[in-house]
């Protein structure tokens, strides 16, 4: 970090500036003709915020995706299939029991369990053939996408809001002010709050897993050296399928999660195996921050396109993606 | 172009002319994060001379020709090749400039026959390199691929895939992909490697045969082999050249017997 | 390859070392019009070819360049969608009415320039990084000509894209359309045949097995890796005119996310080998959408389950046969000749 300030003056100086600039955009109510340019602050604001939100549900999704590609090199393109499956789990076992966080658990041990399926009769008898792989991965998203369509039908289904988490809440922030001097302040969804609050924890959790502990440092090691891992007499494959098995988990809760705030219908499956790709793209394959960074930017990108350029959201969203492939191929924060 | 450019430009041809030098690294320095495989790396080879690039494994000789290809960029110095400094350039560019390459783990295209490799390295260094029209027999280039297979005696195995050849039928091909077009220089990663005694005898055969204005660097374990088909020799350790002179000069040199020559090795 | 070894004669040598396949199998398509019903004709055997060369277009990239590019369905819909937007359509307040001598070179031009910066994008990284740079992009693609109207028409598309009547010929009547289609799928198949040989296609498949060894050998491998997707684009464009004119329209649906996994699904399944394979494969995946429904219902099974099959019989294919039909189809003919020849006990290459 302080290498970078260093090295870089002029372009240290422009990061503080613009994140000056963004923090007193998000604080102070904004003068008449900003809002004359940009619209409502309410409405800035709230894009923002749902940008944010959304990156944190891009984040559980492309975490998973992105540990077990870094861990071994599989690329599972059957993980929008994980999340999809999560999130009809969820909405049953919801409905039926009526727990909302209930049906996180039942949900991350039976798309955990799937996920331990998949490694053991697919990743494991094709060790460094990435291409049969991720064929026989296609494969196994089409097959799921059928049955599931079969089961659930192509409606669309939403999971109940726990009471404890509905309504909204006042957030420290200014969106204008009354006629009287009045400060009027900007309010959220709680579970919104909540899943956010939890995605940072998540993500600070294992990054603290991968970086501070025995077994982190052993799977980190075997992203390196997969034989120095063999030879210090760990099973590999154990901790290959543990990896696997709460990667998938961890794409079968973020189904609970958009099947909470947003729906769970057919064609989810690839809309978020696709936002999964994006944002490890973008912030580096193989990196837990990486993924944090790109779901943020692929979520305000998608959120901030919708209100301010309704037609060309998706083409910012891909922009984004060419640049950083153009000029830095391996992701922003890829090795 | 101003004129002091111009004059630059001119004197830089002269001086080139002037030296004769085919390659000249200047203080070539190539880490590998915290590691440096080259330390400053001061070398010149006149064109037309044969020098052999001896020591133990990890000296950086193998590192030192993937800067002078554009395998890898060097962390700083420069490379001048026949006089035109070439240190940003992309391989390619290098290569069209008359430098060719072998690969001390051969690199070649398996799926492909002997003809049609041979025929890649002569079409890489001419045009048409994405031409649709398929050649035909008696293409010039096609002739010359022949050529060159007859003359690292592969005549046999022409149309055979490279990958049911013996090993040292690949060695052999991975001279003849070096050899095409019209190379000026050379760099040999270790060709004898692996190769049966007669094998060898023929290689140095090849190797001394070659025109004389034809220049090269070789990497070579086997002394035998390296100190009869080069003028001059330098000794790398530790990723620095640390002493250069005539094959006998080193032969009998007491520190290089030590450090290198006293391993066990022969 | 057999002909190459002949010595030079006058009649030329892919005449003589045509194998007798290729006879039967061209007499067999020419003369189909006499055989097969319209819907044959136009829906089923129609319809395969057009597939057939946009998994074409994929099997030149990934078989000889070892790219697998799953954005070759979006060049061609967008070739379909230049063809709608710059000729006539349904929709006088988009389509400009040009000639189709003038429609037809810019569509494929188009189509050719968007090939070519997907292929820029897209080898800036290697292997499977390939797979799902293009699987975004094809995704970018469908949601773009989804949400914009002044171009694309948005979410209703073009309709009403017909064919000129040229020579007084209606091209959409079923057999003009398919020795239209059969025309223009055994050019492409033949110039694939041809171009594999050239020094470009020489060049791209050494790009393949070894691209260190190209830039070492003089060649530029980024720009002959880019060339590929921008020489493959021309074989997909051609398809996607075709089939805007079969469909007689064209909406965001045409290059949609299962329609770019079909693409994939018929390339593999066929085999990446060789250029056949691709071809073979559509046929199957169109002879099973056409008749899976009746298959399903006989077997006792809802009729619309057509994706299961498609997804199961893929993953078997992958699983057991990486090679594709084709590669099932070689093993074959190695086994019977060790059979038929214990002497040597080698079953040589065909």
């Amino acid at each position: 970090m302080n290498g970078f300030v260093h090295r870089h003056p002029v372009w240290t100086l422009l990061v503080v500036l613009a994140a000056a600039l963004v923090l007193w955009a998000l604080i102070a109510p904004w003068p008449d003709g900003m809002e004359a340019v940009f619209g409502r602050k309410r409405i800035f604001l709230n894009a923002v915020f749902n940008g944010i939100t959304l990156g944190a549900l891009y984040f559980l999704v492309a975490s998973g995706f992105t540990l077990i590609f870094g861990l071994m090199k599989n690329v599972n393109l059957a993980h929008g299939s994980l999340y999809l499956l999560g999130g009809y789990l969820g909405y049953e076992v919801a409905e039926a029991t009526g727990l909302w966080l209930g049906a996180f658990v039942v949900v991350f041990v039976a798309v955990g369990l799937l996920g331990i399926l998949l490694q053991f009769f697919v990743f494991r008898r094709m060790e460094g053939e990435d291409l049969r792989q991720t064929l026989v991965t296609i494969g196994i998203s089409i097959v799921l996408a059928d049955v599931m369509l079969w089961i659930w039908g192509g409606q669309s289904y939403q999971i109940l809001t726990p009471e404890w988490l509905s309504g909204p809440v006042r957030l420290p922030l200014v969106t204008g002010m009354r006629g009287e001097g009045e400060l009027v302040y900007l309010t959220f969804p709680a579970v919104r709050i909540a899943i956010l609050v939890a995605s940072i924890a998540l993500g600070v959790l294992m990054w603290l897993a991968l970086n501070r502990t025995r077994i982190g440092m052993l799977i980190r090691a075997g992203v390196d050296d997969r034989d120095m891992l063999a030879a210090s007499g760990v099973r590999v494959q154990y901790v290959f399928v543990m990896v696997f098995a709460f990667g998938a988990g961890l794409a079968g809760m973020a189904g609970i999660v958009g099947g909470t705030f947003q729906s769970i219908v057919a064609g989810e499956d690839m809309r978020f195996l696709l936002a999964s790709l994006v944002v490890v793209i973008v912030g580096g394959m193989g990196s837990i921050l990486g993924a944090a960074l790109g779901a943020v930017l692929i979520g305000l990108a998608e959120q901030l396109g919708s209100v301010y350029a309704p037609t060309y959201s998706v083409v910012l969203t891909f922009l984004i993606m060419a640049l950083v492939l153009a000029f830095r191929p391996q992701g922003l924060l890829g090795r | 172009m101003s004129l002091l450019e111009a004059r630059r430009n001119i004197g830089d041809m002269l001086g080139a002319a002037g030296t004769g030098n085919a390659l000249e690294l200047r203080g070539v320095t190539r880490m590998f994060g915290a590691l440096a495989a080259l330390t400053d790396v001061t070398l010149s080879v006149k064109s037309g001379e044969r020098r052999a690039v001896l020591g133990s494994n990890g000296a950086g000789k193998t590192t030192l020709f993937n800067c002078v290809t554009g395998d890898f960029l060097p962390t700083s110095g420069t490379i001048r090749l026949f006089g035109e400094d070439v240190t940003k350039f992309p391989p390619y560019e290098r290569i069209r400039r008359g430098l060719r390459r072998t690969y001390q783990i051969s690199l070649l295209f398996n799926g492909l026959s002997v003809l049609d490799n041979v025929y890649l390295a002569c079409r890489g260094v001419s045009r048409g390199r994405y031409s649709l029209i398929r050649p035909r027999r008696n293409d010039a280039l096609m002739q010359s691929a022949f050529e060159l297979i007859e003359a690292v005696h592969l005549g046999e195995v022409a149309e055979t895939k490279v990958a049911e050849l013996s090993y040292g039928q690949q060695r052999q091909l991975e001279i003849a992909l070096a050899l095409a077009g019209a190379p000026r220089f050379i760099l040999f990663d270790e060709p004898a490697a692996g190769l049966s005694p007669t094998e060898r005898s023929e290689l140095v055969q090849i190797l001394t045969s070659l025109p004389r204005h034809i220049g090269y660097i070789i990497i070579e374990h086997d002394m035998d082999v390296a100190l009869r088909v080069a003028d001059s020799v330098s000794m790398m350790h530790n990723g620095r050249i640390f002493k250069e002179g005539l094959p006998s000069e080193i032969e009998n040199d007491p520190e290089v017997q030590q450090l290198y020559l006293g391993g066990g090795h022969g | 390859m057999a002909g190459k070894a002949r010595p030079a004669s006058d009649v030329p040598a892919w005449l003589v070392g045509m194998p007798l396949s290729y006879w039967v199998v061209g007499i067999v398509l020419l003369f189909m019009p006499v055989l097969a019903n319209d819907f044959v004709l136009f829906q089923i055997l129609g319809w395969s070819f057009i597939l057939g060369m946009i998994a074409l277009s994929l099997m030149f990239l990934g078989g000889y360049g070892g790219m697998v590019s799953l954005a070759q369905m979006s060049i061609a819909a967008l070739a379909g969608y230049m063809v709608a937007i710059l000729g006539t359509s349904g929709v006088q307040a988009i389509s400009l009415h040009w000639p189709w001598w003038l429609y037809v070179p810019v569509a494929i031009i188009v189509a050719a320039i968007f090939a070519t910066m997907i292929g820029a994008l897209a080898v800036r990284t290697e292997g499977i990084y390939t797979i799902m740079i293009t699987l975004a992009i094809a995704a970018a693609f469908f949601y773009f000509t989804r949400q914009n109207y002044t171009i694309f028409n948005g979410y209703s598309g073009f309709a009403n894209v017909v064919p000129p009547e040229l020579f007084g010929i209606n091209w959409r009547r079923p057999i003009p359309f398919y020795y239209l289609a059969l025309f223009c799928a055994a050019i492409s198949y033949l110039v694939v045949v041809y171009v594999s040989r050239s020094p470009f296609g020489l060049a791209l498949q050494g790009v393949r097995d070894n691209p260190r060894r190209m830039a070492a050998l003089g060649f530029n491998v980024v720009m002959h890796r880019v060339v590929a997707y921008t020489f493959a684009s021309v074989i997909a464009a051609v398809a996607g005119i075709l089939l805007v004119w079969q469909n007689a329209q064209i909406s965001p649906g045409t290059a949609g996310l299962p329609a770019v996994i079909d693409i994939l699904v018929i390339a593999i399944v066929g085999g990446l080998a060789r250029p056949i394979g691709p071809f073979i494969g559509a046929l199957i995946y169109v002879l099973l959408r056409t008749f899976s429904p009746d298959v399903l219902l006989t077997l006792g099974l809802p009729g619309d389950r057509f994706k299961l099959m498609i997804g199961l019989g893929f993953l078997a294919v992958v699983y057991w046969s990486p090679d594709g039909v084709l590669g099932l189809w070689d093993r074959w003919r190695t086994h019977r000749r060790k059979a038929a020849d214990p002497l040597t006990g080698q079953g040589g290459a065909p």
